[in-house]
């Protein structure tokens, strides 16, 4: 009977309206995606210093938010940290993806010492806090944004690795994958034409969340001193040297940090509303 | 006024009107068999009754139960004080309608308390349990064990004591032993029966197979395209039925057949004749399989010859299943020798080819990629077979679908269909052998004919040979020419249809006609 109903029901579905709480979301993350892209042509001197309009109040003219103690202007500098505030965490977000997708197919997929091997492998990494590992790193190698966006591709990688290698499993045992088997495919195949395609949304979903985290991580180790060089524009940064002027000029230290909560709020709803409508139009049945 | 009146105007779904107008009524102590096949509105029918119709369906009509009435388009809030007080719903699959996590007991304590509407004292509360386990004939231990402890016959009555707990004036059992053995099936239905005669409780019995209704409703209502096309007390329906689909039914019902001669019967009565002069194409020997300690197969020997089409027949955890994939390559056995054509074959699917031999599964909703096109599951596997991929709609037109099911996905399909399109799949390799691994006993009773017709076609113009699995004896009756059946991994007997099926010699071929007979009682009059 159920099947009598399945296809009116699919049908159905992707008819259905996206909701306001969504919508909001999707609206505030075209306009830091416009920061992102537009912001180097609407302020292309955001880090200049200008020790002559100093610690200037929000609403000052030529600075509605304000200045820093450097004279820098908080709009700029803001606009412009979008950039180092989503590239990296997109970067973390899709590098840790692949990275769970490929280990974690194997892991599921192949089993035995491999499986083995790979679990081991995120239990070590799982056993590491992200902050502390970033520190120490950051400390010996130097630092430096890239080197954190490839640190925390490491570190975010082992949730990746196993809601993959879950969905793998459950995936593995069905009889359709018994039906590849039995036309002698290739395992590559299997894993990633079959597969693959039927735990996406999980996968996607996760890195939805993945990058919320990961904006919220960059931020604390920008905050701590070791995520970027002082200098650059970013929110994280902002909130460390402008802790100081709290009081003299508050924009600057409350407008980084609303951004921050913001997106990574926004990333985390779009995200959990997308594997909702995955799971739904029967990407995991 | 007592029992239970029904009059729906209609329900309707997102694409249009699904069911047209029904009305009917059960009497205290009464019950009445809704039937059709899927699709027929049956389900939804049922559903409208306990305010759980799918999203974007919606009925109108009145429920009343003993003169209280129930608007079917009554508020979710309104419906939970309905649903599993006066009207209880017993679902089909015993596997998921009860919570995996929580022992038996407290599943049926839930309701209990939510009648009572308070919390009982431990003592009374174990006490009213072990009398409802005992009113479905299972001891008072069953309250502490887990489902997924107990069989799947066991699991239904958990969910007859837990959906009886609240004292229903209605209980409504859609289809209740499709997941069932044949064995168990008749057992539940005749609980049923006699737990709504003992409580003068009216219930509303879904099926799609007339031959298990017979003796066990009073009335009788049979439903096609969202209409009502025949109604009347149940042994007059089925007896002198006066719609042609109402005959279509019985007619297509393999159970209710069981004694209609074969035409094959008449060429001659061993079929093993027709293919003695053939060498036969795979021959297992000696097939021994374990699962830890457990040995599934104990020396079990099959052979098929090309164009023969073997039956193994045997309860769920004979090993039939095992055997079959063993043959097939998907588990690897302990022991013995599997031999196609001559050349022996190593355990496991590497040394086996798609061209050699393909399987159909038993359920069609997962043995399908949801993900794919029908038209992308088949190219793929015609590619295997080295065949052009513009052989899709001559795939599609072999197996009797429309050419548009191509750009389809699984899940637009109905069971039958993607039935279709998975033997489809499993013949683009051109595979000799073909294992059929319960693979209608998830299809309703006339999907189920027409693809038993279909793979006797198959054999016919293709002269493959098919390895049918089943626990149904009635199915393999219809499709095999020899049988084999299988007893706790042990062949207990073996040889032509007619023979094993309708003079045993063996005790527990015997047990397991007699289970399939008990289905059908009076069914002389019917046939």
């Amino acid at each position: 009977m159920t099947a009598a109903l399945g296809p009116v029901g699919v049908g159905f579905r992707s008819r259905r309206r996206i909701p306001a709480t969504i919508v909001a979301c999707l609206v505030v993350l075209a306009v830091a995606l416009l920061a992102v892209l537009l912001g180097p042509l609407l302020f292309p001197d955001a880090t200049k210093q200008d020790i002559l309009s100093s610690l200037m109040p929000a609403g000052s003219p030529g600075h509605p938010l304000g200045t820093d103690e450097l004279g820098r202007d908080i709009l700029a500098l803001t606009v412009a940290g979008a950039a180092s505030a989503l590239v990296g965490p997109v970067c973390v977000a899709v590098g840790s993806m692949l990275l769970g997708i490929l280990l974690g197919t194997l892991a599921g997929y192949e089993r035995g010492p491999l499986d083995f091997a790979i679990s081991r492998w995120t239990d070590l990494l799982l056993a590491l806090p992200v902050l502390l590992a970033a520190i120490v790193v950051s400390g010996v190698f130097g630092g430096g944004y890239w080197t954190t966006v490839a640190l925390l591709i490491l570190l975010f990688s082992p949730s990746d690795i196993r809601i993959v290698r879950a969905g793998v499993l459950e995936q593995a045992a069905r009889p359709y994958i018994e039906a590849a088997q039995m036309l002698s495919l290739s395992r590559w195949r299997v894993m990633f034409r079959h597969i693959l395609p039927n735990v996406s949304s999980l996968v996607i979903t996760n890195a939805m969340l993945n990058v919320a985290f990961a904006l919220v991580a960059f931020s604390s180790l920008s905050f701590l001193g070791v995520g970027v060089p002082p200098g650059t524009a970013d929110w994280g940064r902002q909130l460390t040297d402008n802790r100081a002027i709290m009081f003299d000029n508050p924009a600057a230290v409350i407008v980084p940090a609303v951004l921050i909560i913001a997106v990574a709020c926004c990333v985390n709803l779009v995200g959990d509303w997308l594997g909702q409508r995955l799971t739904r139009s029967g990407g995991v049945a | 006024m007592t029992g239970i009146e029904v009059a729906i105007d209609g329900i309707d779904g997102p694409a249009g009107p699904m069911v047209a107008a029904v009305a009917f009524g059960i009497e205290p102590g009464a019950s009445l068999a809704l039937i059709g096949e899927s699709g027929s509105g049956k389900t939804l029918t049922a559903k409208s009754l306990v305010g759980l119709l799918p999203g974007g369906f919606g009925a109108r009509g009145v429920l009343r139960v003993d003169g209280r009435a129930h608007p079917l388009d009554a508020t979710d809030a309104a419906w939970r004080r309905v649903r599993g007080r006066e009207v209880s719903l017993l679902l089909q699959d015993p596997f998921t309608s009860l919570s995996p996590v929580h022992r038996c007991g407290p599943q049926i304590a839930w309701t209990l308390e939510a009648k009572a509407g308070r919390r009982l004292p431990k003592r009374e509360l174990d006490l009213a349990v072990a009398k409802r386990l005992a009113e479905v004939n299972l001891p008072a231990r069953v309250a502490r064990a887990y489902p997924h402890e107990l069989s799947g016959g066991m699991r239904q009555r958990v969910a007859i004591a837990a959906a009886l707990a609240s004292d229903p004036r209605l209980l409504i059992a859609d289809e209740p032993t499709t997941a069932l053995d044949a064995s168990n099936q008749a057992e539940i239905l005749d609980l049923l029966r006699q737990l709504q005669l003992e409580r003068g409780m009216a219930m509303l019995l879904i099926s799609h197979d007339l031959g298990l209704v017979r003796g066990r409703t009073d009335d009788v209502l049979v439903m096609r395209h969202g209409e009502v096309v025949e109604r009347g007390a149940t042994a007059t329906v089925l007896s002198s039925p006066e719609h042609a689909y109402t005959r279509a039914l019985i007619a297509a019902d393999p159970v209710l057949a069981l004694d209609a001669e074969r035409p094959d019967d008449a060429l001659g009565n061993d079929a093993d004749l027709g293919v003695a002069g053939r060498a036969p194409l795979i021959s297992a020997t000696g097939v021994v399989k374990r699962f830890g300690l457990r040995t599934v197969l104990d020396g079990v020997d099959l052979s098929i010859a090309p164009g023969q089409v073997v039956g193994v027949v045997g309860e769920s955890g004979s090993g039939k299943s095992t055997l079959a994939r063993c043959i097939a390559g998907l588990e690897r056995e302990d022991g013995g020798s599997i031999v196609f054509d001559g050349r022996p074959l190593a355990p496991g699917r590497r040394s086996r080819t798609p061209e050699q031999m393909q399987i159909v599964f038993q359920d069609p909703y997962s043995s399908l990629n949801p993900m794919m096109t029908i038209g992308a599951i088949l190219r793929e596997a015609l590619g295997v077979g080295g065949r052009r991929p513009d052989e899709v709609p001559a795939m599609l037109e072999l197996v009797g679908l429309p050419a548009d099911a191509a750009a389809k996905r699984p899940a637009q399909l109905s069971g039958g269909q993607r039935q279709r399109v998975a033997i489809a799949r499993a013949l683009a390799p051109r595979p000799r052998l073909l294992i059929c691994d319960e693979s209608v006993s998830a299809l309703d009773v006339q999907v189920q004919a027409q693809i038993l017709d279909l793979l006797g076609r198959l054999r016919d113009e293709l002269d493959i040979a098919i390895l049918f699995i089943s626990h149904d004896l009635a199915v393999v009756r219809r499709i095999a020419d020899t049988v084999t059946v299988v007893w706790q991994g042990h062949v207990v007997e073996h040889g032509s249809c007619a023979q094993v099926l309708d003079q045993p010699s063996e005790d527990y071929t015997k047990l397991l006609v007699a289970a399939a007979r008990r289905d059908t009682t009076g069914r002389t009059t019917v046939a």
